[in-house]
């Protein structure tokens, strides 16, 4: 209780002071002074024109870099699409079985039984033996007997009775081991 | 009156105002959202299955298909066929009736075709002058070696796997699509637009033991001896003996993984793990090293061969005619006769010989990861007639599969210790949740070194010239140890035709591959005239390309007779 009212008390005297001091301030006339108008309206304009074509430029060169990204990335992605293609081609180059073809093309044979020297010593092993093309491998992979679905019965025609030759019979595809199953057609 | 026709209009203004906010604002705003927002799928790239080098044997690439809309291109059909036809190497009149379809606006003219060849096809038809000819994305699944290793690998659908490793692997290949969204605007993405993009998280690569070289040329050897032989199929393993990595699994007939559908659904499974038979002699090597290990027998046990053997209600014979022989068991081995073997098995219980094959891995499956693996089939000890021991001691009776064969084979030249195989390197989680791969793989010892070493003393003797009958398994320079299986071919419930084959391995006295070939059905010959110049010719292409030295030791001079 006495703890509030004594500042209460005190402060008293200070008020008294500060209306004291407020009692010595003497007024001044008003002065209104008017500040230029142009330099703020010409800064305003300033700061405005300058945010507007700021960001107008900052639109401008974003809408820019839009672009150039969308052309980078279509660019990159024919360009990754070109090293793609490029590596499959390398695949396919060093596929064993092109390989194998090309030597086979250049008279090549697997060898038989190659010599063989121990480095270590400089000694024939085992002497080596001459390839001859009995060596030769086939490497011509069979083509597949494909499912009947897919290899279907040749449609044989009869020709014409105005030419009483058949035709060759190197022409029509010839069918393994399935007997052809004859459709008349007319 | 002014003044009524403004308030009028304005609370028509409002009224609208009230429909749009009011009552279904967020509707219009996904509308609006929708007109220039795009949302992409961002497709993972699969990842590719190599071989023990890292060479591929199944890759991804970005692809292309070429679409057509008939009703922009049937006027001008032939020119933009031929420029079809000639860039794309397809076939010009299936082209042209593409580009003539009636009443159709989307045609496949091709698909899966690489990226750089469609985008300039199709800029070749823009530049003519033509229209309706354009691409989309289609990704390709290549295998660049073709046939190579392609039982194993399976092939992929238009999106999906269909079979082999493509589909039991298929979760850690795939990976997560991603996608993105963004807005657009002029065909751009605005910038500062609103945008998200969740990555795609690729998958990853499966690398496979496999030696794409190797494995290449043991499918050629197979093929030109199944071929030569008249068989019906035919299977080639090459395994690593040391570590039990299989460095080829051929079977023929095979197929191309890149045009799967061309070939019957028979050639598109592994045949050396899907498909049982009786192995027949090859088993004689088995028994032989289980006899020995028990301490039956010594490789130079005499055996005295009649000319046939009453078994059961059956009697058995050898392949040759002949009369009573006195054989050593590396005889017996080496001139591979059923008599001697039943004779010399006879010294096992029904119980002991069953739980030493079951020990060599036979009768169940070798968890290698490949789909529909067979267990194969050895009976239980308890059902066991005479006549199904005698059989059994020489192959028939049971079967097996090609890999459970040669894993049992390897634990012979492995100093008796039997390595489960595996295919893939690392380890693996297939599609039913089984771990598989090197990883993975186990051993356990199955008869002592002394009784593998001696067992392949005997298995020498298969491929002497004097005394054996597989001189064709010979490779200069080397020693090498095998045996021939010449089996009558369970078909049906009954017997037709034979199983050939010749399981073996090199440096005999220090093995460091085994190689083992399988043909079905010849129209003449043994495992020793079919089977084992094919061995000899795998064999040595893998030595000589591992560059395994020859061990300069003498051959085993074993007595086959006394």
């Amino acid at each position: 209780m006495s703890g509030s009212e004594a500042p209460r008390w005190r402060a008293v005297p200070r008020l008294a002071e500060v209306a004291t001091t407020r009692a010595r301030l003497v007024s001044v006339p008003r002065v209104r002074r008017r500040a230029a108008r142009v330099p703020f309206v010409i800064l305003v304009t300033a700061v405005l024109l300058g945010g507007i074509v700021g960001l107008l430029l900052f639109n401008t060169s974003m809408q820019q870099a839009a672009f150039t990204g969308a052309e980078l990335e279509s660019r990159a992605e024919v360009l990754s699409a070109r090293q793609q293609t490029l590596v499959r081609e390398i695949e396919q180059l060093r596929d064993p079985q092109r390989l194998a073809e090309a030597a086979t093309a250049q008279g090549m044979v697997p060898a038989p039984q190659p010599a063989l020297v121990d480095l270590r010593t400089g000694e024939i092993v085992l002497p080596g033996e001459v390839a001859t093309t009995d060596d030769g491998l086939a490497i011509e992979p069979k083509a597949p007997v494909k499912p009947a679905e897919l290899s279907p019965a040749p449609i044989y025609v009869d020709p014409p009775a105005a030419s009483p030759e058949t035709p060759a019979a190197g022409e029509a595809p010839a069918v393994p081991e399935t007997p052809a199953a004859e459709v008349p057609t007319n | 009156m002014g003044l009524v026709l403004i308030a009028m209009v304005m609370s028509l203004f409002a009224a609208r105002l009230v429909q749009l906010q009011g009552i279904d604002p967020e509707e219009y705003a996904a509308m609006a959202a929708a007109r220039g927002t795009r949302e992409v799928v961002l497709p993972a790239a699969r990842g590719d299955i190599v071989d023990r080098t890292g060479e591929p044997l199944a890759v991804s690439v970005e692809g292309l298909m070429v679409i057509a809309d008939p009703s922009q291109t049937r006027d001008d059909a032939p020119e933009i066929a031929r420029i079809l036809a000639t860039g794309l190497d397809a076939d010009y009149f299936t082209t042209l009736q593409k580009l003539q379809q009636d009443g159709s606006r989307y045609e496949y003219v091709a698909r899966r075709v690489p990226s750089t060849t469609a985008l300039a096809v199709v800029e070749e038809v823009k530049e003519a002058g033509f229209a309706g000819v354009y691409t989309e994305g289609d990704p390709v699944r290549d295998y660049p070696a073709g046939d190579v290793a392609a039982n194993v690998l399976g092939w992929m659908g238009t999106d999906e796997p269909l079979s082999g490793f493509e589909l039991t692997f298929d979760d850690q290949l795939a990976g997560t699509d991603g996608s993105a969204r963004y807005q657009v605007g002029g065909g751009n993405i605005i910038p500062l637009g609103d945008s998200s993009t969740v990555e795609p998280v690729n998958g990853e690569d499966l690398q496979l033991t496999i030696d794409r070289d190797v494995q290449w040329y043991t499918q050629r050897v197979l093929a030109q001896t199944v071929e030569e032989s008249g068989g019906e199929s035919g299977t080639a393993i090459v395994m690593d003996t040391l570590t039990g990595e299989l460095i080829a699994l051929a079977d023929y007939p095979t197929y191309d993984a890149n045009s799967p559908l061309l070939s019957p659904d028979a050639d598109r499974g592994s045949r050396a793990l899907n498909d049982v038979y009786e192995p027949g002699s090859v088993q004689k090597a088995l028994t032989a090293a289980a006899l020995i290990d028990a301490g039956e027998v010594t490789p130079e046990t005499r055996i005295e061969v009649p000319p046939y053997l009453e078994s059961g209600d059956s009697r058995i014979g050898d392949y040759w005619e002949h009369g009573d022989l006195r054989l050593t068991l590396a005889g017996v081995l080496a001139k591979s006769s059923n008599i001697g073997t039943v004779l010399a098995a006879n010294r096992f219980t029904d119980d002991e010989l069953h739980d030493y094959l079951a020990d060599f891995g036979l009768g169940q499956t070798t968890n290698l990861g490949v789909r529909g693996e067979a267990r194969g089939i050895l009976p239980a000890a308890d059902a066991w007639t005479q006549m199904e021991h005698d059989r059994i001691a020489f192959g028939q009776s049971m079967s097996v599969t090609a890999v459970q064969m040669i894993s049992a084979i390897n634990a012979i030249a492995n100093d008796g210790v039997l390595i489960s195989p595996s295919i893939v390197q690392g380890t693996a989680t297939a599609a039913d949740g089984t771990q598989v791969g090197t990883d993975t793989a186990t051993s356990h010892r199955v008869v002592s070194e002394q009784a593998a070493r001696d067992t392949a003393e005997m298995m020498e003797r298969v491929v002497d010239p004097e005394v054996g009958v597989a001189p064709g398994a010979q490779i200069p320079g080397y020693r090498v140890a095998g045996k021939t299986g010449t089996a009558q071919r369970a078909v049906d419930g009954g017997y037709d035709g034979t199983t050939v084959s010749f399981a073996g391995f090199a440096p005999a006295d220090d093995p460091r591959f085994t190689v083992y070939v399988v043909v079905q059905d010849p129209s003449s010959g043994g495992g020793g005239t079919v089977a084992a110049p094919a061995f000899a010719q795998i064999m040595s292409h893998v030595l000589r390309k591992y560059a395994v030295a020859p061990t300069g030791a003498a051959p085993s001079t074993l007595p086959v007779e006394w």
